[in-house]
């Protein structure tokens, strides 16, 4: 086990080196002498000078990577001069927003998912079977932007829960229950998303599952139906389940962007959006570089997690 | 002695609704055991004895299953009994020990976990005395170092430690009726007979009753006292062990005999082998099932089905219009 994860480690090494290169070459791709890109047209010539010799911009471009790549892992993403502050604390402000919202919504995602699969399984194309898989197809086609948009309609408008509508959004320290408030709606658009993929790869698996020789076992030790569904058929069944939510969070930092600028809540994606709309190019390079990492350990974590729930993966 | 019978089975008939239609793997079986008795079910593969000893438990599959019949197993009619009462019988009454070892473990359970289920669940044995009973069954079932197994994922034993486990489990609760469905056909040869020795040690010890369900007459012929022969669902002939290798009227269990290898024949000598092959369940003929790979089949046989007859011997019966003479000279295996 331990071997396994030290080459999966190295490998996503190896990935964290690329996206850094990446991101890194993203303010050269840029039309412009780098010094412009960084801090904005109406720059002094000036500060310009002094930018140009604090990256070593006359410099082999190779150097110039060491350059920043050392300042990067000293915490330093440069300073917005949007805002004039620095882009980590930027970025810190903004991360733990998006954390809440994602944490929340697979929270409530598998909660949902777990036991509407099992009960799918357990009779497949029996009546809840056919309901539910016709629900999860409906809640499939229906793209989270289009979603934020009903549910604000209908519970921030309609409903008049305006702590849940655009612009509510509260800070978890300044009073948690409207913080929750506030981003619930994000959170169950993401859930809805997260929701159908993991029903529909856990039930296909326990489905699968329920076919091995092994349950019929389970079943001659006298088990009970619900002990066999949660402690023969689930852990077995979960790997791909694990391996979903695994891909699936990357492509939710995305989703939450969208959501989040609909209803102007100030995560990352917000606060990306807003950067790529006034050039403030080193706030977009941190966050990319920080979505990266960020998606590539969630990925480590998950084949940890995997590891533990399957024994025989890391032994193959 | 007949009110003393621990199983009794009678007229059992498994249907299963496919795309195809109706197929009847199992049609009209009955015989029954006495206690602490062995009973060889042999037949070839697709002859329906997997499906009948799980039938005889109620283990059949949930769904798209039809069974009808009776099969009693110590007073508790299984046939028609929700699987909720089932579960009151399975493990304590009667166990099975499944064919293949590689399959029947759940692989990402430790095995010591698989056997300690059973106790705590079934017999309401706290973690402790469960773990310290499995133990004790690991080391019954002959499992080296038993205390470092208990802790072990089913991947890192070999197939016949596996299957060592698997007798484990379904001992575990003390079964008076152990059906046992080619336990042995996953293994290696030199495994094949330990297990199977190992079986009977434990019958003896644990007086209990065992079925042993297998293709292979070798492995029946010195550990059971009867046999029954099925083919295509059916029961072809049933007696004494003797009296089906020695007096058998049928004439697939002829040819059953006679293809086993066996160690007097010369080296390179050709297996005899049963020509054509099993008959297609969803589309039998009227008559009896093996007519067409029958060389003394005639017309009746082709037409009317035989039923079960008895033989001159006590308890041999057979179901063949043109069986073959008393006494038949036999070939043995």
């Amino acid at each position: 086990m331990l071997r396994y994860l030290t080459k999966r480690l190295m490998l996503l090494v190896g990935i964290v080196f690329v996206i850094s290169v990446g991101s890194f070459y993203l303010i050269h791709l840029l039309p412009g002498n780098p010094a412009t890109v960084i801090l904005g047209f109406g720059a002094t010539p000036e500060a310009k000078a002094i930018l140009y010799k604090q990256l070593g911009l006359s410099k082999p471009i190779y150097l110039q990577y060491f350059v920043w790549l050392g300042n990067i892992l000293h915490g330093n993403l440069g300073i917005s001069f949007i805002s004039q502050t620095t882009v980590s604390s930027v970025i810190r402000s903004a991360l733990p927003i998006d954390g809440e919202i994602i944490i929340i919504s697979q929270i409530l995602a598998f909660a949902a998912a777990i036991p509407t699969a099992m009960r799918s399984a357990r009779k497949p194309d029996g009546i809840v079977d056919r309901v539910l898989g016709a629900t999860s197809f409906t809640l499939l086609s229906i793209p989270p932007y289009i979603l934020i948009v009903v549910l604000v309609l209908f519970i921030s408008i309609k409903l008049g829960v305006s702590a849940t509508g655009p612009s509510a959004y509260v800070s978890f320290g300044t009073d948690w229950i409207t913080n929750l408030e506030s981003l619930s709606l994000p959170a169950f658009t993401l859930a809805t998303g997260s929701f159908v993929v993991y029903y529909r790869v856990l039930r296909s698996d326990l489905i699968a599952t329920l076919q091995e020789e092994f349950i019929t076992m389970a079943r001659s030790k006298g088990l009970s139906q619900r002990r066999i569904m949660w402690r023969h058929a689930f852990r077995p069944s979960s790997v791909a389940l694990l391996g979903a939510a695994s891909v699936n969070i990357g492509g939710l930092l995305a989703a939450g962007f969208i959501v989040q600028y609909l209803l102007q809540i100030p995560g990352l994606g917000y606060t990306l959006i807003l950067a790529i709309n006034s050039s403030d190019f080193l706030v977009v390079q941190g966050i990319v570089l920080t979505v990266s990492v960020l998606v590539v350990a969630v990925n480590f974590f998950f084949d940890f997690i995997i590891n533990i729930v399957d024994p025989r993966i890391s032994r193959e | 002695m007949s009110d003393d019978k621990l199983l009794v089975v009678k007229d059992l008939t498994t249907t299963f609704a496919t795309a195809g239609g109706d197929l009847t793997a199992v049609a009209k079986v009955s015989f029954d055991l006495e206690r602490n008795e062995t009973l060889g079910i042999v037949g070839e593969s697709g002859s329906g004895k997997t499906v009948l000893s799980r039938t005889i438990m109620g283990l059949q599959p949930r769904v798209n299953t039809t069974v009808t019949g009776s099969s009693i197993i110590d007073g508790f009619e299984v046939v028609g009994a929700s699987e909720n009462d089932k579960r009151t019988i399975w493990g304590t009454e009667v166990a099975m020990v499944f064919q293949d070892p590689m399959t029947s473990l759940n692989p990402v359970m430790r095995i010591g976990k698989q056997i300690d289920e059973a106790l705590r669940v079934r017999l309401g044995m706290n973690r402790k005395d469960a773990k310290a009973r499995a133990i004790e069954l690991l080391e019954l079932v002959g499992i080296p170092s038993p205390a470092q197994r208990y802790n072990a994922y089913p991947g890192q034993l070999s197939g016949g430690m596996r299957q060592r486990v698997v007798i484990a489990i379904a001992l575990a609760c003390s079964p008076k009726l152990l059906m046992a469905d080619e336990p042995t056909t996953g293994l290696d040869v030199t495994i094949q007979a330990q297990i199977l020795n190992l079986l009977d040690e434990l019958k003896e010890r644990l007086k209990m009753s065992v079925i042993l369900v297998t293709h292979d007459l070798g492995v029946v012929a010195t550990r059971t006292s009867r046999i029954v022969v099925m083919y295509a669902g059916r029961i072809v002939e049933t007696g004494t062990t003797r009296d089906v290798f020695y007096h058998h009227r049928m004439p697939y269990t002829r040819a059953l005999l006679e293809s086993s290898p066996k160690v007097s024949n010369k080296s390179h000598t050709r297996l005899v082998t049963i020509p054509g092959r099993p008959p297609n369940l969803l589309d039998l003929s009227p008559g009896c099932s093996f007519a067409p790979r029958c060389k003394y089949a005639t017309g009746q046989c082709h037409s009317e089905r035989p039923e079960l007859r008895p033989s001159i011997e006590p308890g041999h019966a057979f179901a063949c219009w043109n069986p073959l003479p008393v006494n038949a000279e036999a070939t043995l295996p």
